[in-house]
């Protein structure tokens, strides 16, 4: 699932308005807890060949990861909290272990749709985490490794609603973020796009009956329904396919297979699981299996 | 680039999209921008007390904020619910625009010379007809540069209903550079051009406009 | 004659703390023509301009054919109808033609069909000596055919009575004749006139009354013949001297 969110700065005043007005609709930080404690790797940098990028990090004892800050479940920061949570950034918290770097040592940066190309490309992070489909586009300007979680876009309705299956949206107005995958395909059933600048906005539009339903990736509809279960419903099975993997920099090819090895390594010590139950399991999903990663270019 | 090239469509029925807001927004701009200026030019106090406050609270206020209020605001209060998105755009984009059409209209009515007014009342024209007849024509000309600055800030306003349920072309533009990631670059480009050539379409008018009105003298 | 056209009874009007018109006192018959005239800042063109309300008084009453003047909207509009304006500065509307300027309160105010207002404004545009001008805009006129057409323009109203602020200030000399003229013929012709003005001339020539107004006052007034030849008042005696060594 690729999500948009731009004009961060130029629409500080109006979103402050916006989440004021939408406050106690507002996805609450709480329904992501703090992740599983990982098990630091010690001497970690004796573990990587020299000239890696991953001997690097692990020498310097930093690493930047870019998440996003908007999605609750998979890469959230509320005002008040310190560092961002969610799945996306327990992810990063067991890569930066597998470093030798502790959670205090990494630095979380907000990377929006638009920019975790240019940032990769740029080295103004090391990781992008952002639930950031993978693509073919994507992989011949970055590197992709993954995927560690699969997903798909689904509908989420008014709970007194008729929509129940995707030919039912033809002709009605269903909302997500503005420049979204899932605009692109609902619109492709029939349905009528209507991007907003955020899910809280669009939530809204779908409580007040502006919209008729809300699509983006299920498991960020069940959080929000699971806020409102009287009033909202996720319907229709999951009709795409998102592959999120880890964005890193072209020019560290090496850095796909420690990804690779890294995450599989938590999927087998039940790391990966303790990370999804914490973030997107809150919502009441159960636990899927894990996702088997694409092989890394030799 | 094959969204575009395989769907060129899709830009042109984005920049339709553009087109609508910008000139149904455009019109009811100028009609109640206008009205404001009268209003505020006018001897009723009561009116041009309410044509001050408007234009000193809607031109302090981001256009961002009107369309929050608008569209994210007034449906929590059942208002404007079942009203078509294209039809709150152009509302949101109006009542932003009419305040500084108001400003402008009232700078060109201010240029047309106090004894126009005169003549027109000495002759036993209301009010109203004093504006329509003699002191608004006149001031339209005076008006029609920065009318034209007005109006073309309007159609590159439209694109912040990109974020507020409008496929207009900003909002097909993220789409496109998000699932081409490679050719952003041409995507912008490509929308820039979009927008530059309505823009020049409007400048056009507002010469030929200045031209036409000038030969008439 | 009997019963006086415009009657000012008591009228005070203060600009600011400025006392501009100081209890004037004044009516003007039918048919009669009064020329004002005065040192500037004497308050005789504010005198004019408070008779079709361009300038409101704060004390007195004005009245024409009996009725006092309306505040504000349509009933005053239909007063200023009954009543002529000449500017000084002509003011015909700069983006209609000259025809235009002479129909457009025929037309708006009294509802006059196009076609008749058109014959009526190309009489009068003939009568004031401008008619071949009427396919011009009024930046392509000189002064004196300006003025002409705002004359015309005012008469297409079919006035009560017609108002004159100095109609010959702005103009070049060689022009003023012309101006001149045609009001000696309206005055001829039986209009009521109040003409402010400095052309002593068409004082001697066309008006009936004089009245010399200095410092927000009618300080005198009498019949052109009585008061240029014998003053009354120093102030009048002290303006005469200095207009007539011209």
């Amino acid at each position: 699932m690729r999500i948009m969110r731009t004009r961060a700065a130029a629409a500080a005043a109006g979103v402050g308005l916006a989440l004021s007005l939408a406050a106690c609709g507002e996805a609450g930080t709480d329904t992501a807890t703090e992740g599983g404690d990982y098990e630091v790797a010690e001497n970690a940098a004796d573990n990587f060949d020299d000239g890696t990028k991953m001997k690097e990090l692990a020498e310097s004892g930093e690493v930047t990861i870019g998440v996003k800050y908007d999605q609750p479940g998979i890469g959230f920061k509320g005002a008040t909290d310190d560092i961002p949570v969610g799945f996306d950034p327990e992810i990063g918290k067991i890569l930066a272990a597998s470093l030798g770097i502790p959670v205090d040592d990494i630095t979380w940066k907000e990377t929006i749709s638009d920019n975790r190309e240019p940032f990769l490309q740029e080295g103004e992070v090391d990781l992008v985490i952002a639930s950031y489909s993978i693509t073919d586009e994507r992989r011949a300007i970055v590197g992709q490794a993954g995927p560690y979680y699969v997903t798909g876009q689904q509908l989420m309705v008014p709970a007194d609603s008729d929509i129940d299956s995707l030919d039912d949206v033809k002709g009605t107005e269903v909302c997500s973020v503005t420049g979204s995958t899932s605009l692109d395909n609902i619109e492709a059933e029939g349905a009528t796009p209507r991007g907003f600048d955020t899910y809280s906005e669009c939530v809204d539009q779908v409580l007040n009956g502006t919209v008729d339903a809300m699509t983006t990736d299920g498991a960020i509809l069940l959080g929000y329904v699971a806020e409102h279960p009287d009033d909202l419903k996720v319907v229709v099975d999951p009709f795409s396919e998102e592959r999120y993997g880890v964005g890193y920099s072209k020019d560290s090819p090496e850095m796909c297979q420690w990804i690779s090895d890294t995450i599989n390594e938590a999927y087998d010590n039940g790391d990966w699981e303790s990370a999804f139950k914490a973030t997107l399991g809150e919502s009441g999903v159960d636990t899927p299996e894990p996702p088997e990663f694409d092989a890394c270019e030799a | 680039m094959d969204d575009i090239a395989n769907d060129p469509g899709l830009v042109l029925n984005a920049f339709w999209v553009t087109i609508q807001l910008a000139v149904l927004s455009g019109l009811a701009s100028l009609v109640l921008g206008t009205l404001l200026a009268a209003m505020r030019v006018g001897p009723v106090a009561v009116l041009a007390r309410f044509g001050t406050v408007y234009v000193s609270i809607v031109r302090n206020t981001p256009l961002l904020v009107i369309f929050v209020l608008v569209f994210i605001a007034a449906p929590t209060l059942d208002l404007l619910v079942k009203t078509p998105f294209l039809v709150k755009g152009v509302i949101a984009l109006t009542i932003y625009t009419s305040a500084f059409v108001c400003e402008a209209i009232r700078a060109g009515i201010n240029s047309v010379s106090l004894g126009q007014a005169e003549a027109a009342r000495a002759i036993g024209l209301t009010f109203g007809a004093t504006m329509t007849q003699v002191v608004l024509p006149q001031a339209f000309r005076a008006t029609v540069p920065p009318l034209a600055s007005v109006l073309i800030a309007l159609a590159k306003n439209t694109s912040v209903a990109a974020a507020f349920g409008l496929a207009e072309a900003t909002a097909r533009m993220r789409g496109l550079t998000n699932n081409n990631a490679d050719d952003r670059w041409l995507i912008f480009i490509t929308f820039a051009i979009g927008y530059i050539i309505i823009v020049e379409i409007m400048s056009a008018g507002a010469i030929s406009l200045e031209r036409r009105w000038r030969v008439t003298r | 004659m009997t019963e006086p056209l415009v009657v000012l009874d008591h009228v005070d009007k203060w600009f600011g703390e400025l006392h501009v018109l100081q209890d004037i006192n004044m009516s003007i018959a039918r048919g009669e023509v009064v020329v004002v005239i005065g040192p500037s800042g004497s308050g005789k063109s504010t005198l004019c301009r408070t008779i079709n309300r361009l300038e409101t008084i704060d004390k007195g009453t004005i009245t024409l054919d009996g009725k006092p003047l309306p505040a504000e909207g349509k009933a005053l509009a239909a007063h200023r109808a009954e009543v002529g304006m000449v500017f000084q500065s002509f003011n015909l509307f700069a983006h209609k033609t000259i025809l235009e300027n002479v129909t457009l309160g025929p037309i708006k105010v009294r509802g006059t069909d196009k076609a008749a207002a058109e014959k009526q404004a190309r009489q009068l545009l003939d009568r004031v000596g401008v008619g071949n001008q009427a396919d011009k805009y009024p930046a392509q006129l000189s002064g004196g055919q300006q003025q002409r057409v705002a004359i015309a323009r005012a008469l297409a109203m079919e006035p009560k009575v017609m108002l004159f602020d100095e109609p010959t200030s702005a103009l070049d000399p060689e022009m003023i004749k012309e101006v001149l003229d045609v009001m000696v013929d309206l005055a001829q012709g039986g209009m009521t006139m109040v003409v402010v003005t400095h052309e002593m001339g068409f004082a001697r020539t066309a008006a009936d009354r004089v009245v010399f107004m200095a410092d927000g006052q009618v300080v005198e007034e009498n019949t052109p013949d009585e008061f240029f030849s014998n003053a009354q008042s120093g102030r009048a005696q002290d303006f005469l001297s200095k207009i007539l060594k011209h």
